[in-house]
């Protein structure tokens, strides 16, 4: 019970890293292809 | 009083100017000398998955949920966060199928409500964007109080300094470059949130005790506060949630205000990414909560709200303290920020655009000076309100009712072409005039009133569940998950239900908004809608381009060159209010 509960604890701050990862990736993505073609990223 | 650790003033003011400076450095690199009115209100629809996900994450996670989510994992226990993150983050897919069907429709709106002018008329257009300001106001307001709560408590600086410093933080860098600034400065305040949660939630559980604690606290719970299926959580914290999270969906023009943003073929992506990034974070912000039950903490004050920083003032070393309230400056800047936009955009299209000038002969640079007055006026109240000893819970509770209430008659608006703007409109006072005597408890709810309250409420549940349904998969399914769960419910809901008022509210207002509206509606027999009229009626109201590497490429005339009723203005064309347009 112990670990399942300190599992479910933690588990979430290492969905948010996953979240953080995909969101960081795709705007470097686009912030580079904005700046290829010289424009503004919005 | 226990004296909590603090942080100096020198270095609140240095996390301060950090924090609002960088994001007026990211607002002056996008600004432009003559902003672009469609820009300022939606960016011109065509923004990236990245930032439009961390936007959407970022203005959804505001400071209020973080200490809710903890309140609830305090309250309720190790269930409690599931009751309230998990149907916060529904709230956000749930609006996905139905924005797909309102980008499908007006897919150069700026509003929902802009989008029921063209739909119906002026009364529905009002009603909704009443609801919106309100929300908007009120949200801003929570947020603004929640920062002076957290300065008064973590630094020498008082709640009215607070308020001050981060209404004026706010409004600088959102005023010149309107939704563009918040959704790009929303990126970075969604990397300090993330992160931050990422850090400060192992540090918290295992200065606390970490595993070993899970054994000498459970002495601290109630049996309901240990079990996972506790129903003490779901029908206090769960179930009037589940409720609110279609009416919060279709209610905030902050969340529509992206939906028009977002490249229309990102839409799932970035609502998905969302859904995740928002459930995570508030679940495991929640978690604190659960871990302060453990661990015997009894709040401050006896105000579960000071619960958050109480725990990081206890377990964090000075450093992460720091972190801790970048996070919370971030979560409610990115809110309010949100907020300051949304009733920009409101002021700009809903009663400029469309009710003062006219779609067609809208200045589109009066256009954005009407947003950026609107944005001091609105942080003007959202201090006088903070300031003032409001009720925010109350007033949120109304908001959610109202919000409600229209559910079913705009989301019908958008499938089905028999409804009409009376039908709209009588169903919404409806669903408001059968809530607040339930809901604030203004009537003797035993006897034969307390069972047709009960018996509405669960016509309410069999809406709720069946919109949802209807969202992902038709009609058809829709009508089966609403009746079958309405027949399900009976039961147990009737004789019971208004026992617990809030919720009781909000389903009785779903189910008289919904019968008012599906009744008027079937009297239509005559007259139907042709849905792409709202494509020619929503549009750009400024044609001048902003120039895609960030400079003036024109200064256009001001007319807007997309389409509203072909050769007619619009104010006279819209003035027959109270008559549906076929």
């Amino acid at each position: 019970m112990t670990a399942l509960l300190t599992l479910y604890v933690l588990i979430w701050p290492v969905i948010v890293l996953g979240v953080l990862a995909v969101i960081v990736r795709a705007f470097v993505k686009e912030w580079r292809q904005a700046k290829r073609e010289g424009r503004s990223i919005i | 009083m226990e004296q909590l650790q603090q942080l100096s003033g020198p270095i609140v003011v240095t996390l301060m100017l950090l924090f609002f400076g960088g994001s007026l450095y990211m607002s002056i690199r996008i600004s432009r000398k003559r902003e672009n009115a469609d820009g300022y209100m939606t960016g011109g629809g065509k923004i990236g998955y990245g930032i439009s996900a961390a936007s959407m994450t970022a203005t959804w996670i505001w400071a209020s949920s973080m200490y809710a989510s903890a309140t609830s994992g305090f309250t309720y226990g190790i269930s409690g966060p599931i009751h309230y993150g998990l149907w916060g983050a529904l709230m956000i897919l749930l609006i996905y199928p139905f924005g797909r069907r309102i980008r499908q429709v007006a897919p150069r709106a700026h509003t929902i409500a802009e989008v029921m002018f063209a739909r119906h008329g002026r009364s529905s257009q009002l009603m909704l964007a009443g609801s919106n300001v309100l929300g908007s106001v009120i949200s801003l307001t929570s947020n603004l109080i929640a920062g002076g709560a957290l300065i008064d408590m973590l630094s020498p600086f008082t709640f009215t300094q607070g308020i001050i410093a981060i209404a004026a933080g706010v409004l600088l860098y959102t005023l010149w470059s309107g939704f563009r600034a918040s959704v790009l400065t929303d990126f970075a305040q969604v990397v300090a949130m993330l992160g931050a949660v990422v850090i400060i939630i192992p540090v918290v559980f295992f200065a606390a005790g970490g595993p070993s604690l899970f054994e000498t606290g459970a002495h601290n719970l109630t049996p309901q506060q240990q079990d996972f299926f506790s129903s003490d959580a779901f029908f206090n914290q769960g179930a009037p949630y589940i409720a609110a999270v279609l009416a919060y969906a279709i209610g905030n023009q902050t969340i529509a205000q992206r939906l028009f943003a977002v490249r229309e073929d990102l839409i799932k992506k970035t609502f998905v990414t969302a859904t995740v990034g928002y459930g995570a974070t508030i679940i495991g912000v929640g978690m604190l909560g659960v871990l302060a039950l453990y661990a015997g903490i009894q709040p401050l004050n006896d105000d579960v709200n000071n619960l958050i920083p109480q725990l990081a003032a206890n377990y964090l070393p000075p450093v992460l303290l720091c972190v801790f309230f970048v996070m919370i400056i971030g979560s409610l800047s990115s809110t309010a920020d949100a907020d300051l936009t949304a009733l920009a955009s409101i002021m700009m299209a809903d009663i400029y655009g469309q009710n003062i000038a006219g779609k067609r002969r809208a200045n589109p640079q009066t256009m954005i000076w009407v947003g950026r007055i609107t944005m001091i006026v609105a942080t003007a109240a959202g201090l006088f309100f903070a300031s003032s000893q409001f009720n925010i819970l109350d007033l949120l509770v109304f908001v959610g009712a109202l919000w409600g209430a229209l559910v079913f008659p705009v989301i019908s608006s958008f499938y089905w072409n028999r409804v009409t703007n009376l039908a709209f409109s009588a169903a919404v006072i409806a669903g408001l005039a059968c809530f607040l005597p339930v809901r604030f408890e203004w009537i003797d709810l035993s006897g034969g009133i307390g069972i047709a309250s009960d018996v509405l409420a669960t016509i309410g549940i069999g809406v709720v569940l069946g919109l949802m349904a209807f969202g992902f998969f038709g009609r058809r399914v829709a009508l089966v998950v609403g009746t079958v769960a309405t027949l399900a419910a009976a039961p147990f809901a009737i004789g019971f239900l208004h026992t617990y008022p809030v919720l009781s509210g909000s389903l009785v207002a779903y189910a008289a908004s919904t019968i008012v509206c599906v009744a008027l509606t079937m009297m239509n027999t005559t007259r139907r809608f042709d849905f792409a009229l709202i494509k020619e009626r929503t549009g750009d109201f400024d044609t001048r381009d902003g120039g895609a590497d960030g400079t003036d490429a024109s200064a256009g005339a001001g007319i807007a060159g997309s389409s509203g009723p072909a050769g007619v203005d619009d104010r006279l064309e819209f003035a027959n209010d109270g008559k549906d347009r076929a």
